[in-house]
C-alpha cells in the first residue's frame, strides 16, 4: 500500500518522463481493475492451494531435502489445487452475483434465500414445531442406523464439543468476551467428576454418583469462572484473550504435574454413569447410544435455557455491553456483573461437558485438555456463526464430523490442513459464519459501513484515571 | 408516563419558594490529565427543577465534568454530591457509572452512542430494565417474575418511546435513523430509567432547524412535566437562552461567570472568553455577535471535532483543540 502511495506522489510531482522508471509491479498496482478487492481474494486462494500441495503432497526425506517441492511443483497435483481454488473464486465472485441478482430482479426484497426461510419459519408456529420435532426424532433416532463407528464419533467428540460450543457461544457471541481459556473448565469438570468419584489419589469425603457430581461441576466451574473473571473483567479483548490463555495453561500444567493430586501424565480412571434407584437400576457400557441420548438431553436443555437468556433482559444488556460498554455502563448496565455472569454460565456448560467426558471415556489425561481444543471450540463457533444456536450447532457438528470423515480420504496426518483451508475460505467469502445471529450480522454490516462497531473493529475506550 | 408524572416544584429561573434546595453540588472539582489540567476547582450548584446550561468554548471542559459527574472520569480533588428526592446524599465522585445512572442521573452523549444493532425499542427496554429486579436463572426458568419483568420494560419502553415521538420507528435499528431521531432516541433512553437529573450533552449539535424546535419542545416538557432537573451542554446560543433557567460558564475548566441567560450574555468574561477582547463597545451589539459565534460551530460539530478554531481569533485555538481532542479522545 505504502509503494503505491509513494510512486503515486511520485508521478504527480514530476514529469511524465519520471513515471518510466515505475517497475511493471507498481504500475500494474495502480491500474483500476487490479485495485478491486476481487483479485487480492483470488491471490489469498492461489496461495492458499500452493500451501495445500506443499502441505499435503510428497514430504521431504533426509537424503534428498527438495523433494518434497520437486514432487510437489512438477506433479498434476498442482493444476488439480490451483483449477480448485480458481473454481471456488470464479463460482464465489461471478456466478453468485448472478444468482443474487436474480433473486432481486424476482423479488423486489433483498432477501436472501435463507432470509426467506427464516420470513416462513418465524410466521408459522405450525412450520415452527414440525421442523422441530422431525429434527429433534431424527437426531434421537439416526444415528441407531449408523456404523459402531460413527456412533462413538458421535459421542466422544460431536456431542461433547456441540456441548463446548453452546456454552462458549454465551462468552463469545453474546457477551463479545474473547475466552481462549475455555478447555480449562472442561478440564475442572473431568476432574471434578474424577475427584468426587474417588478415582484419584485424594479421596472426597462421600463418593458420589457421576450424576450427582453434576451438580459439584457446575458449581465449581461457576466459582472457577468467576475466580478467572473478577480480577481479570475490566480487560478488553486482546488482553482478555491473553489472562485466559494463562489460566488455561495453569489449569493443564497443574493436571500434568501436580502427580500426588491427579496422577500427572499417567490419566485417571473414571467409573462410567449409573443409576442406583433401588427399584430401578441401569448402567452405561461399552453401547455409545446411551450415552448420546444423555448428551442429547444436556443439550437440547443447555439450548432451552439459553435460547431464553438471549431474547431477555440478560441477552439484551450482554448485546449492549458487546457494542459500547461506556454507554451501556451509562446508561445503568451493571457491565462487570453481566461478564460475570457469561463467564460464569459458559463455564458451567463446560463443566457439564466435563463430566460427561470423564464418564463416558472411562479414563483421560491431561493430553485431552490441551490448548488446541480451545481453539478449535473458537473455530467451531465462529464458523457457524457467533451468537446463533443454530449455527454453532452446525458449526460443531459439521467442523467434528468432517476431519473424521476426511480420515477415509487423505492422508489422515493432514486432516486438520483441510479444516484450516476450509476456515480461511470461510473467512474471505463469508466472515459472519454459516448461520450468523441477526444481531451480529447487522453489527458487522454496519462496521463495514462505519457506523457504529462490531466489537472487532470498534474503538475501546477505557475508564480514565 | 404520564401516570409517574411528577410535579414540578418550582417555576423556571428558580423564583419561587423552595429554589434553594440542591440536587447536585460540586466544589473544587480539579481534573487533571498528566500536566493539563480539564476541570480547575469547579463548582456547581444545581437546584431541583431547573435547566442549567453549561456553555464555554471548545476544550473548556464541559464534557469532562459531565465525565466526572457520571462516574466515567474521577477528579483528584473536590467533592460531588448528589440529593436525591427521597433523601440522603450520594458522592458521585469515583462511584460507579451504572451506580450513578441507578441512582438517577442519565446523561447522552455528545457524539451519539447507541447500541447500533438493536431496534430503538431494545435500546430503550435495556435502560428501562436496569431498575427491573430479576436474575438470570428466573429468566432460564421462565419464572413468572422474570416475564412480569419483561412486560414492564416492554410497556415502560413503549411509554417512553411515546414520550419523545419515536413510537412508529420502534422497530427500526437504531444505527439506520436519522441523526435527529437518535439524539431523540439517546434522550429517550436515558430517560427511561426515570432519572432526577438528565445530563444533555451536545443534543443539537448536527440537527437540522425544525429538529432543534422539536428538541427544544422535549427538553421544556421533559423538565416541566416530568420535574426532572437537565444540566445542559450546548453550543447553540438560540436554544442555551430560550430554555435555560440558568447559565454557567467555563473556560479552560475555570468557571467564569454564573446567573440568568441575559446576565451572562453582558458578562465582560464570557464576551472575553469568545472573543479574545474586551472592547467597549454596545453591549446588546456584543451579546449579538457572542450568540453567532457561538451558535456558528454548533452547526459544523455535526462533522468533524476540528472546529475549535472559532473564528473569534484568539490565539487559543490551536490549545482549545487540543483540549478537545483531549477531552473526547
Amino acid at each position: 500500500m505504502s509503494i503505491k502511495t509513494s510512486s503515486a506522489e511520485g508521478a504527480g510531482q514530476d514529469s511524465p518522463s519520471t513515471t518510466a522508471p515505475l517497475s511493471a509491479a507498481a504500475r500494474l498496482r495502480r491500474v483500476r481493475w487490479y485495485q478491486e478487492p476481487r483479485w487480492r481474494r483470488l491471490g489469498a486462494l492461489l496461495a492458499l492451494a500452493v500451501t495445500l500441495r506443499l502441505m499435503t503432497g510428497e514430504e521431504g526425506t533426509t537424503q534428498d531435502l527438495f523433494l518434497a517441492l520437486r514432487e510437489d511443483f512438477t506433479g498434476v497435483g498442482l493444476w488439480v489445487w490451483l483449477a480448485i481454488a480458481v473454481a471456488v473464486w470464479a463460482v464465489r465472485e461471478f456466478l453468485a452475483d448472478q444468482t443474487s441478482s436474480a433473486v432481486e430482479g424476482t423479488k423486489k426484497v433483498s432477501a436472501g434465500p435463507l432470509e426467506r426461510v427464516r420470513q416462513v419459519w418465524s410466521a408459522d408456529k405450525r412450520v415452527r414445531m414440525g421442523v422441530l420435532t422431525a429434527v429433534l426424532a431424527l437426531v434421537v433416532f439416526g444415528p441407531l442406523g449408523v456404523e459402531r463407528y460413527w456412533q462413538q464419533v458421535l459421542v466422544d467428540q460431536i456431542a461433547i464439543f456441540v456441548l463446548l460450543a453452546i456454552g462458549l457461544n454465551v462468552v463469545i457471541g453474546w457477551a463479545g468476551l474473547l475466552d481462549l481459556g475455555f478447555i480449562a473448565f472442561f478440564a475442572i469438570g473431568a476432574y471434578s467428576a474424577a475427584y468426587w468419584t474417588g478415582s484419584l489419589p485424594v479421596q472426597p469425603p462421600v463418593a458420589l454418583n457421576n450424576f450427582l457430581v453434576l451438580p459439584i461441576a457446575v458449581l465449581t466451574c461457576l466459582v472457577a469462572g468467576v475466580i478467572l473473571g473478577a480480577p481479570t473483567l475490566r480487560l478488553r479483548g486482546d488482553y482478555l484473550a491473553i489472562v485466559t490463555l494463562g489460566f488455561h495453561e495453569i489449569v493443564y500444567l497443574m493436571a500434568k504435574n501436580a502427580d500426588g493430586v491427579t496422577e500427572g501424565a499417567r490419566g485417571v480412571k473414571v467409573d462410567r454413569f449409573s443409576i442406583d434407584l433401588g427399584f430401578f437400576s441401569y448402567e452405561w457400557k461399552l453401547d455409545p447410544m446411551p450415552y448420546y441420548w444423555l448428551l442429547v438431553v444436556f443439550i437440547v436443555l443447555a439450548i432451552f435455557l439459553f435460547l431464553r437468556l438471549e431474547h431477555s433482559k440478560v441477552g439484551r444488556a450482554w448485546t449492549a455491553i458487546r457494542e459500547d460498554e461506556v454507554a451501556a455502563a451509562a446508561t445503568g448496565v451493571p457491565t462487570v456483573r453481566y461478564k460475570l455472569m457469561a463467564f460464569a454460565i459458559g463455564a458451567s456448560t463446560s463443566g457439564v461437558a466435563g463430566v460427561a467426558y470423564a464418564s463416558k471415556v472411562g479414563y483421560f489425561n491431561p493430553e485431552n485438555f490441551a490448548i488446541l481444543l480451545s481453539i478449535l471450540v473458537l473455530a467451531y463457533v465462529i464458523f457457524g456463526g457467533m451468537g446463533s444456536i443454530p449455527g454453532v450447532l452446525f458449526g460443531a457438528a459439521f467442523l467434528v464430523w468432517l476431519p473424521e470423515y476426511l480420515r477415509e480420504w487423505v492422508d489422515p496426518k493432514d486432516r486438520y490442513m483441510y479444516l484450516g483451508a476450509l476456515l480461511v475460505i470461510m473467512m474471505i467469502y463469508r466472515p459472519q459464519g454459516v448461520l450468523p445471529s441477526r444481531r451480529r450480522k447487522r453489527e458487522l454490516r454496519m462496521a463495514e459501513a462505519g457506523v457504529g462497531g462490531a466489537d472487532a473493529t470498534g474503538p475501546a475506550e477505557g475508564r480514565q484515571p | 408516563m404520564t401516570t409517574e408524572t411528577v410535579k414540578k416544584e418550582q417555576g423556571p429561573a428558580g423564583g419561587s419558594a423552595g429554589a434553594g434546595e440542591l440536587v447536585l453540588e460540586t466544589s473544587g472539582v480539579t481534573l487533571r490529565f498528566g500536566g493539563l489540567t480539564s476541570l480547575d476547582n469547579v463548582e456547581l450548584r444545581m437546584r431541583r427543577g431547573e435547566v442549567l446550561a453549561v456553555i464555554g468554548p471548545n476544550g473548556a471542559g464541559k464534557t469532562s465534568l459531565f465525565n466526572s459527574l457520571t462516574g466515567a472520569y474521577v477528579p483528584q480533588e473536590g467533592r460531588i454530591v448528589f440529593r436525591p428526592r427521597e433523601g440522603g446524599e450520594h458522592s458521585l465522585l469515583g462511584a460507579k457509572p451504572h451506580v450513578v445512572s441507578q441512582w438517577g442521573l442519565a446523561r447522552t452523549f455528545q457524539n451519539i452512542r447507541l447500541f447500533g444493532a438493536l431496534t430503538a425499542l431494545e435500546n430503550v427496554k435495556i435502560a428501562a430494565e436496569t431498575r427491573l429486579k430479576s436474575g438470570p436463572v428466573s429468566i432460564m426458568l421462565g419464572l413468572p417474575n422474570a416475564r412480569k419483568a419483561e412486560r414492564a420494560s416492554d410497556r415502560r419502553a413503549h411509554e417512553v418511546l411515546s414520550y419523545v415521538g419515536l413510537l412508529g420507528k420502534m422497530n427500526e435499528l437504531a444505527g439506520s435513523l436519522s441523526y435527529g431521531d437518535q439524539r431523540r432516541l439517546e434522550i429517550a433512553r436515558a430517560l427511561a430509567t426515570d432519572p432526577e437529573v438528565l445530563l444533555l450533552d451536545e443534543p443539537a449539535a448536527g440537527t437540522n432547524p425544525t429538529e432543534k424546535l422539536e428538541l427544544e419542545e422535549l427538553i421544556r416538557r421533559i423538565n416541566t412535566e416530568l420535574g426532572v432537573s437537565v444540566l445542559l451542554i450546548e453550543h447553540d446560543m438560540r436554544l442555551v437562552m430560550s430554555v435555560a433557567d440558568r447559565v454557567m460558564v467555563l473556560n479552560f475548566g475555570k468557571k467564569i461567570a454564573e446567573g440568568s441567560p441575559s446576565q451572562v450574555q453582558r458578562d465582560p468574561a464570557v464576551i472575553e472568553a469568545y472573543l479574545g477582547a474586551v472592547a467597549e463597545e454596545d453591549e446588546a451589539a456584543v451579546g449579538q455577535v457572542v450568540a453567532e459565534d457561538v451558535s456558528g460551530p454548533a452547526v459544523r460539530k455535526a462533522g468533524t471535532r476540528e472546529d475549535a478554531g472559532t473564528g473569534a481569533g484568539t490565539g487559543t485555538g490551536a490549545e482549545a483543540a487540543r483540549r478537545d481532542t483531549e477531552e473526547h479522545e
